[in-house]
């Protein structure tokens, strides 16, 4: 009988192996991707890996111990099933609140009718997911129909205002939602102007609580949908709705089969991304604190470490392997839908006529009205943030009593808050330089070079987007204290590394679409001409997307500057190394001079920051897509 | 200047397998053409020899020196990509002399050389232009002389004119065989044009799924193809399958399928010769026709359902038992379509080619 032999790798075989690796990884290459796999190890890889250990040892043995606890208790996770005598024998309990609560309140001039949106509350794991969906389908909703309307038809005005529909993009940590929180009370602005002096409004309105959560973030959310489904349904070939017209369909049966599922993979993609952020939002929860919108995961952890004294419990760590758990499994969904997205682009390239259709006047009028009303609820934040930068003092009226520069001066006049800021500028500068050179590297590497695993590379430097910034700065701290980057002795080492990896992903990806733009051939006939790898690099690669290293790095710089989650925890650790959003928490909620309008003016700063970064990278991208052309 | 060996080359992509086994000799100063259809290998051979790939099994040398595994840029060729690959943030002048400083040629001995290859692409006085003020043809030039200046070992050219309307190409196609010709320059071209190969080659090799089909002149390629696949690619011609019955004097006599007859033939290749009872495949070109009765040999009466004249002469296209006739004849002949007409071929003209 033949036994048969097993299939050992014969030497040849392993110094084929060994060859292959050695053609394709020269020793520029390989010292690349070393150092980029280095950073991203030991300052992403092993932090994730030290919360799970943290989370699955109780009383220094292995255990589920912390999970059963966070799932048992009705605080994080309130709804228990229970059997009752009648019909039909199972019921829900343990669910509080409501959507509405009325309060009737005397005035001076009589009662008045405030009705306050405030949301179940089902224990802090359920909220969680429900502040995330219900914020995904209200800017999956509102992006969509007005993406579709701006893609589709032309009116006077169109231009402008989908621009400006675009300027929640532009958002500032706290300040936003603290402007809105201003708007929205019941003596803000909106029921002030609608309720007390237009008369138009029977009732006063008030979100709160949970409610409000998901209204900060919907409004600063929704332009990420608007935006990708723009894109989608405007490069959907005109030929295709043609064709199925052509045999006949039309208004919204054409709609239904053919520009809704053609446009439908970049609004997922969306969709999913704004899951995920909402998912890690801890600047919105902050500020309306007091209410059930503490009842979120972010928060939740936040508060458990929110006291850096080296001890972090098993509880706070089990509740971010929970987050982080949330998180990746949409990450993955992303890629998944985001290679499944090219068949939009499988019919053809090149640039074509969008098909768009004039409105008629009472159809445009209704447009102006629902976006007037979109924009003047969007901007809300923008708006608050820009009165309270200038106000004097702000009592109960629709304005503020006087307006002034005197928030600025305090900006330099202050030591706290002027080192705050040039903490922060210092360390995203030193985190945009880092991520440059690590940045470009993963780029070219996931661009060019062809070694088995490489895609693991790319999966892992868009990673960051998936992890919420609180897991990392919980990791950072298990596993840096009493290390030399201790954030209690200095915050800075920690705080650049931390932007550094969780921005990243902006720069390698303008980079990458960069390097793809490249023809292969152009480095290829440098290498023919005798230029090893390194010098290629320099001389050509690099020249050829230093416009879209520009513009990436814009965007890195400014997400870096508004870092709300890392940047409060380990500057909370060292007031003296703390940057600007730490400042910015520190005086909103520990009481101090300054309340609102010194913060509100280190927000219109960064707001102003962020305008020019994104126009800026904007305008340089445009350029060089046509600069290359006919090339 | 070098020859080259291939030795027994194999390159897979995945579980494509791209090159099946090739071999070929190229002479010291030979230009020698990869002709095959889209797919076929010819540009990954190319790139095998550039280095850019590396070959899973086989050996390349230039002359003696075995360079299978040396790095693309130790290798001294000279390539000119298909779109050019000029670099667009690079004038003419840095273009053509990056390969000059990475062999860090001193400065002067740079500027004299950049003179001396634009002088010999006819592009005086360019250097100071950036590539998008260039036309596609002077373009073209201009990273042939990036090619040349570095003195490669050997020039390799991936499909350089398909990019130019058909006039420039004509005139790039006389000026490269011109080059080639004063430097002597050991030369591999790769192009899918049968008529480019044709006119520019000392020798070409055609290719097809991974292999070298025949290696020749094209003189041998077109008038004694060794494979129908080689037959059928390059000029067209009339197929028709048959047997072979009997051998005289180095001539076969063939029974035709599709009930046509027998006729006489020769060997496409003397050299492997179809043996008595074997299929072979009898292959025609249209200008070897002849019209009226001079010998009752390789007769064949066909009806005409297409003409078309092409001015030096008319193309016919007519049928006879199911198999199709391409035959090309003075353009004075009196042709309609519907008739029949009998046309005949010499033996020498009938060429046997064994399948497979």
């Amino acid at each position: 009988m033949k036994v048969p032999r097993p299939t050992i790798p014969t030497i040849d075989d392993l110094k084929r192996g060994l060859r292959e690796i050695r053609w394709n990884l020269d020793i520029f290459v390989f010292i690349q991707l070393v150092v980029v796999l280095t950073i991203f190890i030991l300052f992403l890889i092993v932090p994730l890996f030290r919360i799970t250990f943290n989370a699955f040892i109780y009383g220094g043995s292995l255990s589920l111990r912390w999970f059963v606890e966070v799932f048992t208790d009705p605080y994080y996770f309130s709804p228990r099933i229970v059997f009752t005598e009648t019909f039909p024998y199972i019921a829900v309990e343990g669910i509080s609140g409501s959507l509405i609560n009325v309060i009737k309140r005397p005035t001076d001039t009589g009662v008045e009718t405030i009705i306050l949106l405030v949301g179940y509350d089902l224990g802090v794991i359920p909220n969680t997911v429900l502040v995330a969906v219900m914020t995904t389908v209200f800017s999956t909703i509102i992006g969509f129909v007005f993406a579709f309307i701006f893609a589709r038809y032309k009116f006077p005005g169109s231009e402008a205002l989908r621009i400006i529909l675009l300027a929640p993009l532009l958002s500032t940590p706290f300040v936003g939602a603290i402007g809105l929180k201003k708007m929205l009370t019941s003596e803000g602005v909106i029921n002030t102007l609608f309720y007390d002096i237009l008369g138009i409004m029977p009732f006063k309105i008030e979100p709160s609580g949970l409610m409000a959560v998901v209204l900060v973030q919907t409004l600063i959310f929704y332009p990420i949908i608007f935006l990708n489904a723009y894109t989608a349904i405007i490069s959907i070939d005109p030929t295709m709705e043609e064709q199925a017209e052509n045999l006949g369909a039309s208004g919204f049966h054409l709609f239904r089969t053919v520009t809704l599922p053609l446009s439908l993979p970049g609004v997922e993609a969306g969709a999913l991304l704004v899951f995920i952020l909402s998912l890690e939002d801890l600047g919105t929860p902050i500020v309306f604190t007091g209410t059930n919108a503490e009842k979120v995961l972010t928060y939740q952890i936040f508060r458990r470490m929110f006291t850096p004294t080296g001890y972090i419990s098993g509880e706070a760590t089990a509740l971010a392997m929970i987050l982080l758990a949330m998180s990746i499994i949409i990450f993955l969904a992303i890629r998944k839908y985001v290679s499944l997205r090219r068949y939009a682009m499988l019919t053809k390239g090149g640039i074509w006529r969008p098909r768009t259709r004039k409105l008629s006047l009472k159809v445009s009028l209704l447009v102006y009205v629902v976006a007037f009303f979109t924009l003047f609820l969007a901007l809300q934040p923008h708006i608050g943030v820009v009165l309270l930068a200038f106000a004097g003092e702000w009592g109960p009226t629709l304005l503020p009593g006087y307006f002034t520069l005197e928030n600025f001066y305090t900006l330099f006049r202050d030591a706290a808050v002027f080192r705050s800021i040039t903490n922060s500028l210092t360390y995203s500068i030193t985190a945009m330089g880092l991520i440059i050179v690590l940045g470009v590297s993963a780029a070219y590497l996931v661009s060019r070079v062809k070694i088995p695993g490489i895609e693991a590379l790319d999966a892992l430097v868009t990673l960051p987007i998936a992890i919420p910034g609180i897991v990392i700065a919980t990791g950072f701290f298990l596993l840096f204290l009493k290390t030399p980057l201790d954030p209690i002795i200095n915050g800075a080492p920690l705080l650049i590394i931390s932007y550094t990896v969780r921005k990243f992903p902006f720069t390698v990806r303008a980079v990458f679409a960069g390097f793809e733009q490249v023809d292969k051939a152009l480095e290829e006939s440098a290498i023919n001409l005798g230029a090893n790898r390194a010098r290629v690099f320099f001389t050509i690669a690099l020249p050829l997307v230093v416009l879209n290293i520009l513009a990436g790095s814009m965007l890195s710089f400014i997400y870096s500057m508004s870092e709300v989650s890392t940047g409060i925890v380990i500057g909370d650790a060292n007031h003296d190394t703390a940057p600007m959003t730490w400042k910015m928490y520190d005086i909103l909620f520990k009481g101090l001079e300054g309340g609102l309008f010194v913060p509100a003016a280190m927000g219109f700063v960064l707001m102003t920051l962020q305008f020019i970064m994104i126009v800026g990278s904007n305008l340089l991208l445009r350029k060089r897509a046509t600069a290359l052309i006919g090339v | 200047m070098v020859k080259i060996k291939a030795v027994d080359i194999v390159k897979r992509f995945g579980k494509f397998t791209a090159l099946r086994g090739i071999s070929v000799d190229i002479r010291d100063g030979e230009f020698f053409t990869f002709l095959g259809p889209s797919g076929c290998g010819k540009t990954t051979f190319l790139r095998c020899i550039a280095g850019f790939e590396m070959v899973d099994q086989g050996r390349i040398y230039f002359d003696d020196e075995d360079i299978t595994y040396l790095p693309a840029y130790k290798r001294n060729t000279g390539m000119v990509f298909q779109n050019y690959a000029l670099w667009p943030h690079m004038t003419v002048y840095d273009n053509i002399a990056y390969g000059l400083k990475v062999r860090k040629v001193p400065k002067e001995e740079i500027d004299k050389k950049v003179k001396e290859v634009l002088k010999l692409v006819h592009l005086e006085g360019m250097e100071k232009r950036t590539p998008h003020q260039l036309s596609g043809g002077q373009q073209q030039r201009v990273a042939l002389a990036r090619a040349l200046v570095i003195n490669p070992r050997v020039l390799l050219l991936d499909e350089p004119l398909s990019n130019l309307d058909a006039k420039l190409r004509l005139e790039m196609r006389a000026e490269l065989k011109r080059l080639q010709k004063q430097l002597g320059i050991t030369t591999i071209y790769v192009t899918h044009d049968q008529e480019e190969a044709m006119s520019i080659s000392d020798r070409m090799a055609v290719m097809d799924v991974g292999v070298i089909k025949q290696v020749g002149t094209p003189e041998e390629i077109y008038l004694r193809p060794k494979d129908p696949f080689v037959a059928d690619f390059i000029g067209q011609g009339t197929f028709i399958h048959g047997q072979v019955l009997e051998e005289e004097d180095g001539r076969l006599v063939v029974e035709l399928e599709s009930g046509l007859g027998k006729v006489e033939a020769i060997p496409s290749d003397p050299t492997n010769k179809p043996r008595i009872g074997e299929r072979v495949l009898i292959a025609i070109r249209p200008e070897s026709f002849e019209v009226g009765v001079k010998d009752k040999l390789n007769l064949f009466d066909v009806s005409i359902y297409h003409v078309s004249f092409l001015g030096d002469r008319k193309r016919i296209q007519a049928e006879a038992n199911g198999v199709k006739f391409i035959v090309e004849l003075e353009p004075t002949v009196n042709v309609e379509i519907g008739k029949r007409i009998r046309i005949s071929v010499p033996p020498k003209s009938t060429l046997a080619i064994r399948m497979g």
